[in-house]
């Protein structure tokens, strides 16, 4: 088995003057939940459509499953497009089994898979019923199930999470762990972090086109610094000894959340800083803190950190 | 090749589900039934129509009479003829005058080749008792008595009050409430509406209008006989009327200068009969027969047949292709199979529930005179005699299954381009003027199988399928048939090139619809 399902070399992609997506290159490890990370019109969908060459690349190359082209491996490769459809009139198991025999399935086989994933994801009273009857969050449910039915060893969701409630966001989540489980490498698109932070083993912002980070959620974090926010009267000097600080910055936040006379910190701590030492630190100093504060940076934190100010101009224009 | 399969059997299957479907299937046979059936009912439900007759001349109400008589007897003849076509125990319309030997046949050919004249002899020999005994003999023994139309026009008494013998103006002012609705008849105690007024005024000879004569200037209501009805339609009474005063007219301007009346007569009634002979048939056989005339219109027919088969598949690929297309099927679609055999699978899949229809509509045609036996049933069966032994089925099958590749191709490929039906609409309307030009000179070509026209159309590839189908029955020249064969499948093969090449693009494109130049340019990408 190859150590990555997918490469992806210097790959571009351009509408006219516009470029949907700028010199890409990522790799996918074999096995792994994989997080495409990005804001609304970030290229995800293009860069998805050109992994399963539906779109021809500008330039770069596509290395998928062993071959330059997804065409020759496509029935080793389930997709769930971002905007779903059906067709309306077929029963919700016809349909299953219609899409896992267009992927090399036989109809006997396709079929008594299309009842099993039914039954397994509690859509087993809904197998007879016409896709038109059902639910929107139903309806793409049985389009995961339809694009996953075949077992391939590449699974390709665009935006699976969107339309979905709670529940069923969970029953996607157990399905993708399931997948992985079996030694299938899943790629999944999202603008919801925290998806990508439960579920993902690495994952790929990009914005604009261009690749912004590709790493494990670990990596992820430390590109934002830890922030302990401290609150007092009088100085902080003796903490800033701290070998653990990077650095200090004093806010001054409006008068409501404040205590009178107090001053507020914002201190910068290594990676590996323990929060409780410099907690401990004040004590030993006498400082009376009025409010210590300690947060880990969310996943949430590090993508608006990295695309905030232009997925906010992107949103606005 | 499995995915082709996989995707036309889905396509079919959907398709076969849908309701459009069957309602096509259906439509057919009904509208068989209905023609079949529905003729006759509306022919015996015509309501009973009474008119008044005021005759101040004196001369000529007798003649009107007459013509309706004779009108009724006309009817009685027809039904007769009808009646014993069906009802013989050897029923054979090919019949030709040369062979008829029985005074029955000689009745049913005058009636086809003149029906003044055979109704002439009808009412000379006797009529309908006379018929009816000449032909039972004749007739298999489970027929049924033979029931005479119901009279139609009946005289009816005039209201009371009316001075027949006034001006015409005033017994119109008069008679104006039934004229135009407002109070009805009552014949035999039942009320009816008045259907006709002939009022035939006391000095209408002298507007009899003379060749060479100078003819007075007519009046604001004519000055011959007058004839009132607010139904404009139904002209068989006027008409009868008129042709029988004339013929009474002409009578007594024969006697007047001592011409022989029944010389007269016997000089209408003669004729010289034509045959129609076909050089190309074999010697002693060249008449021609019915069945000939059916062989040489049947292309017609098939040129129709295959329009409206071709307008319900080309878009029901349309509309299906529109479907999966904003509904953003195709893109799964796409990842497990190439474009191409998306639209091949479409098209066959399409066609397929196409020729079901086709197969199914001669499958009920079939029954329907299997079921139903009778006169236009006996002509239909012949008529399908003659087209399994003639080789105008595979020209047909042939020319059904090139139309419907070049047309498909092009809708699929409009319908990769448009998100809606409506946006399809405008890029439709260049194919369905394209379309219809066969149907409209669908009769033409039939006239002039081997003409310039004929002849230009058949190379212009996309009416080639129509133009050759309309052509078939004639033999047209080797060249044309090879020549414009090979033109259509080349073109076959260029438009589902081309149309692949779009329908790749297309199908992922969302927003408006291409303009020309973008179009062009999809045509010219290399994938």
């Amino acid at each position: 088995m190859q150590e990555h399902v997918l490469e992806l070399n210097g790959v571009s992609k351009h509408y006219g003057k516009f470029t949907a997506v700028d010199n890409i290159s990522f790799a996918i490890p074999t096995g792994s939940i994989y997080g495409f990370l990005g804001p609304n019109g970030a290229g995800k969908t293009t860069t998805i459509r050109m992994i399963l060459d539906i779109l021809k690349p500008d330039t770069g190359s596509i290395n998928i499953l062993g071959e330059s082209c997804a065409l020759n491996v496509r029935h080793r490769i389930g997709y769930l497009p971002e905007e779903k459809g059906l067709y309306k009139k077929m029963r919700v198991w016809a349909i299953i089994s219609y899409f896992a025999t267009l992927k090399g399935m036989d109809k006997k086989t396709a079929k008594s898979r299309a009842f099993e994933l039914l039954e397994r994801y509690g859509l087993k009273d809904y197998a007879e019923a016409k896709v038109e009857s059902l639910s929107k969050g139903m309806g793409q449910k049985v389009q995961v199930l339809s694009a996953v039915a075949h077992r391939p060893e590449l699974v390709i969701l665009d935006e699976p999470f969107s339309g979905l409630d709670p529940v069923n966001q969970e029953v996607l989540e157990q399905l993708i762990q399931d997948m992985a489980k079996e030694g299938q490498t899943v790629i999944f698109s999202t603008h919801i972090m925290q998806h990508a932070e439960r579920l993902c083993d690495r994952m790929l912002l990009i914005a604009k086109g261009q690749k912004i980070f590709d790493g494990t959620l670990a990596d992820a974090h430390s590109i934002i610094p830890r922030l302990v926010t401290l609150e007092c009267q009088g100085d902080i000097s003796a903490v800033m000894k701290s070998t653990d600080i990077l650095g200090a910055i004093e806010r001054f936040p409006d008068g409501a959340s404040r205590t009178a006379g107090s001053r507020h910190w914002e201190l910068q701590i290594k990676e590996q800083a323990d929060p409780q030492q410099i907690l401990q630190c004040c004590f030993e100093n006498n400082i009376a803190l009025t409010r210590f504060d300690y947060t880990q940076p969310s996943l949430h934190d590090v993508f608006v950190h990295l695309v905030g100010s232009e997925a906010r101009e992107h949103s606005l224009r | 090749m499995r995915m082709i399969r996989l995707i036309a059997m889905r396509e079919y299957a959907e398709n076969v589900k849908t309701k459009g479907f069957w309602a096509g299937i259906l439509l057919f046979p009904l509208i068989l039934v209905g023609v079949f059936f529905f003729q006759t009912m509306l022919a015996e439900s015509t309501p009973t129509r009474h008119y008044l007759l005021i005759d101040q001349s004196g001369q000529y109400g007798e003649a009107v009479d007459a013509a309706i008589r004779q009108e009724q007897q006309r009817r009685i003849l027809q039904a007769f003829v009808t009646y014993v076509l069906e009802y013989r125990r050897e029923a054979n319309p090919e019949q030709t005058p040369a062979r008829a030997n029985a005074q029955i046949d000689q009745l049913i050919d005058d009636v086809g080749a003149d029906e003044v004249a055979a109704l002439d002899q009808w009412l000379e020999s006797g009529g309908l008792n006379f018929a009816l005994a000449l032909a039972t003999p004749y007739l298999r023994e489970d027929a049924p008595a033979f029931t005479p139309p119901r009279e139609q026009f009946v005289l009816a008494p005039l209201p009371e009050g009316i001075n027949t013998q006034g001006d015409p103006e005033q017994i119109i002012q008069q008679l104006r409430p039934w004229l135009s609705g407002e109070r009805s008849l009552i014949v035999d105690g039942k009320s009816s509406s008045l259907f006709a007024l002939i009022l035939i005024p006391a000095h209408v000879d002298e507007a009899i209008i003379h060749p060479g004569a100078s003819s007075p200037a007519p009046n604001a209501t004519g000055n011959g006989i007058q004839y009132w009805a607010s139904n404009l339609t139904d002209t068989r009474l006027p008409n009868a009327i008129e042709r029988s005063i004339n013929s009474t007219i002409r009578n007594n301007e024969f006697i007047e200068r001592g011409v022989d009346v029944q010389v007269v007569r016997n000089v209408q009634r003669t004729r010289m009969p034509l045959s129609r002979l076909d050089p190309r048939k074999d010697e002693g056989q060249e008449a021609v027969s019915v069945a000939d005339t059916f062989r040489q219109w049947a292309p017609v027919g098939f040129v129709y047949l295959m329009f409206i088969s071709l307008m319900q598949s080309v878009q029901y690929l349309l509309s299906n292709t529109i479907e999966e297309k904003s509904n953003r099927i195709i893109e799964v679609l796409l990842a497990s199979v190439t474009p191409l055999e998306l639209m091949m699978g479409k098209l066959f899949g399409i066609g397929l529930s196409g020729i079901t229809t086709i197969a199914a509509w001669l499958l009920s045609f079939f029954l329907f005179i299997a079921l139903y036996p009778g006169t236009e049933t006996e002509l239909i069966s012949q008529f399908f005699k003659v087209l399994l032994s003639s080789d105008l089925i595979p020209y047909f099958i042939f020319y059904f299954l090139a139309g419907y590749a070049l047309y498909a191709g092009i809708f699929l490929a409009i319908g990769s381009l448009c998100n809606t039906l409506k946006e399809a609409q405008s890029l439709m309307m260049p194919m369905m003027m394209i379309l219809i030009v066969p149907l409209v000179t669908m009769t033409f070509i039939a006239q002039d199988p081997n003409g310039p026209i004929a002849r230009i159309m058949s190379w212009i590839p996309l009416f080639t399928p129509f133009t050759m189908m309309n052509r078939a029955a004639a033999e047209p020249p080797m060249v044309d048939v090879i020549g414009t064969t090979i033109v259509l499948l080349l073109s076959i093969a260029l438009v589902l090139w081309l149309s692949g090449k779009i329908f790749r693009q297309g199908v992922l494109r969302t927003g408006q619809p291409p303009r020309v130049v973008e179009i062009l340019r999809m045509l010219g990408h290399k994938h």
